[in-house]
């Protein structure tokens, strides 16, 4: 179980030109379950998943992981990135990709085989065990990023907008994918994304963010409906709307506000 | 032959253009690498037209002259024996100052303290040309080898430790940090995924010092030697045999051509993986 408490992010070192990424972000992340982070861009969501991961340090406030502390990168949270093409290693091969993560980790190495099998199978690139990660489409490759990071059985997936770059066809086959393995395996998994038709095909809630600075936590969304969700029916439609209105009004005043700080620099 | 050179107007074609047009003739194909010879001997042609008639053949002789002049050489194995002490310099002066720059470069790259360190004094002497350090080069090892093997390692060592660092530095953040979510150790991550995400900086950085020791190998036998190309041109301009001096220079230029195409040779074939890696994006 994650728990963040009063979490800040603050950037820059002197008062004058420091930045309140963060302010006051209180969250609790059950274990097994699946939390989307919404917010338009800038909000500070990608700050507060590299908070989690352990890249970055949080300048006040806790957080924690199964009642420890974070304090680094931890082999239990595995973060996933959305550019693939430079997350994997572009010079090994398919196979090779996940049996680095295995052998970095000190797999026994009889073990190797099967758990490569088994995980290239789940993403369906066991055929491509062989090729090289330029030679696959932009779905593949993230489907390999989701094997390897799988293959060292971390219990959290931090996921930075991971299908952002991928066209809508295959991100909708993406969603059915990573909803599938999460059903299958159990684990954990923080989704960052600004697109708010992904965020509630995926999630069990929704956490939405405000626009920085001192971004924070607006309001937490419930999600009961079964999946896979239908946009169609009205209880989503009506969700999807009023999503949408609220993160319109905040990029507004966003606009806003940052219209008023560059009138009150001008000299 | 006007109109193969009208038809590409020079512009490099797509390969499913090529293959287009290779199926209305079967030339074409091979279009680029014709006019790569249409461009030598066109250039041969002009030289020989133009000290035949508007320059002074003395000063420039033309082509088929120097090559007259050029066979006493082969034959007699001279320019052999030139090309072979020359070549051995740049050689061992490349390999000691890549092997250096490479060593030098990555831990730069890697280690803060060192970076700040050493930056600075490297961002000075990178500046002194191998050319400028030919008289002090000359005081510290006399004209014997060692001061060409000094000399090239100077200039390979600047050029290829500056590239590491630059390859290093610009390893992508999202691949280091997936290999430590992964397990990987710090020196793990260095070794197995910033080294070989630097390797197609450290091959670019070779390759162009590779060019710039055939640069610096010159002057410095021109100045202080009693063997190979750059002595060859001194000794013939002293005697005013300018046959012999183009014979040199035409040699210096095919040597540093067939160098090059072997070094991108030998890096396809053993570091293709890394080297194309970097356009995976």
């Amino acid at each position: 179980m994650l728990q963040l408490r009063n979490v800040k992010k603050t950037y820059g070192a002197t008062a004058a030109d420091s930045y309140v990424a963060l302010d006051g972000i209180n969250l609790d992340i059950a274990s097994g379950e699946f939390l989307c982070l919404l917010g338009p861009s800038g909000c500070g969501k990608s700050t507060l998943l590299n908070i989690m991961a352990g890249f970055e340090n949080a300048n006040c406030g806790t957080v924690s992981f199964n009642g420890a502390p974070i304090v680094g990168p931890g082999r239990d949270r595995m973060m996933f990135f959305q550019d693939a093409g430079s997350a994997l290693l572009p010079w090994l091969t398919v196979e090779q990709n996940v049996r680095f993560g295995l052998r970095v980790r000190n797999v026994p190495k009889q073990n190797w085989d099967a758990i490569i099998d088994r995980y290239l199978s789940m993403v369906a690139l066991d055929q491509h065990r062989r090729k090289m990660p330029t030679q696959l489409s932009g779905g593949m490759r993230q489907r390999l990023q989701i094997a390897r990071a799988l293959a060292v059985e971390p219990d959290v997936l931090l996921m930075d907008e991971p299908f952002a770059a991928l066209d809508a066809l295959t991100k909708r086959r993406m969603h059915g994918v990573l909803l599938d393995i999460w059903q299958r395996t159990g684990k954990t998994i923080v989704f960052v994304t600004h697109d708010i038709g992904e965020a509630i095909s995926l999630g069990d809630r929704i956490a939405m963010m405000s626009v920085g600075p001192g971004s924070n936590i607006t309001k937490i969304l419930r999600l009961d409906m079964p999946r896979p969700r239908d946009f169609t029916n009205p209880l989503v439609a009506k969700m999807f709307n009023e999503i949408e209105a609220e993160l319109s009004l905040e990029i507004l005043r966003s606009e806003q506000l940052a219209a008023a700080v560059a009138e009150e620099k001008k000299p | 032959m006007t109109w193969l050179l009208l038809r590409t107007g020079g512009i490099a074609m797509r390969p499913e253009q090529a293959a287009a047009t290779s199926r209305i003739n079967p030339l074409l194909h091979y279009r680029s690498q014709l006019l790569g010879v249409v461009s030598v001997a066109l250039g041969f042609l002009i030289w020989q037209f133009l000290s035949t008639f508007i320059f002074n053949p003395y000063l420039v002789p033309p082509p088929l002259d120097v090559l007259r002049a050029a066979i006493p050489m082969i034959v007699s194995g001279e320019i052999f024996l030139d090309i072979s002490v020359s070549m051995v310099r740049i050689l061992v002066g490349f390999v000691a100052g890549s092997f250096a720059g490479i060593i030098v470069g990555v831990l730069i790259g890697r280690i803060r303290l060192l970076h700040d360190l050493l930056d600075p004094i490297i961002e000075l002497l990178r500046y002194l040309s191998p050319t400028a350090m030919i008289p002090i080069a000359v005081i510290w090892f006399g004209i014997g080898e060692m001061s060409k093997y000094f000399l090239i390692f100077w200039g390979t060592f600047f050029i290829v430790l500056v590239n590491a660092t630059a390859g290093v530095l610009r390893a992508p953040i999202a691949r280091q940090r997936a290999a430590e979510c992964l397990g990987a150790s710090r020196f793990q991550i260095f070794a197995l995924v910033v080294i070989p995400s630097a390797a197609p900086y450290i091959v670019t950085g070779m390759r162009i010092a590779m060019a710039s020791s055939f640069m610096s190998i010159i002057p410095a036998e021109i100045l202080a030697a009693d063997s190979g190309l750059g002595y060859l041109l001194q000794k013939s301009a002293i005697m005013l045999q300018t046959h012999r001096i183009f014979v040199a220079l035409l040699t210096i230029s095919i040597l540093g051509f067939v160098v090059d195409r072997i070094f991108r040779w030998i890096v396809d074939k053993s570091l293709s993986r890394y080297v194309s890696a970097v356009s995976v994006v």
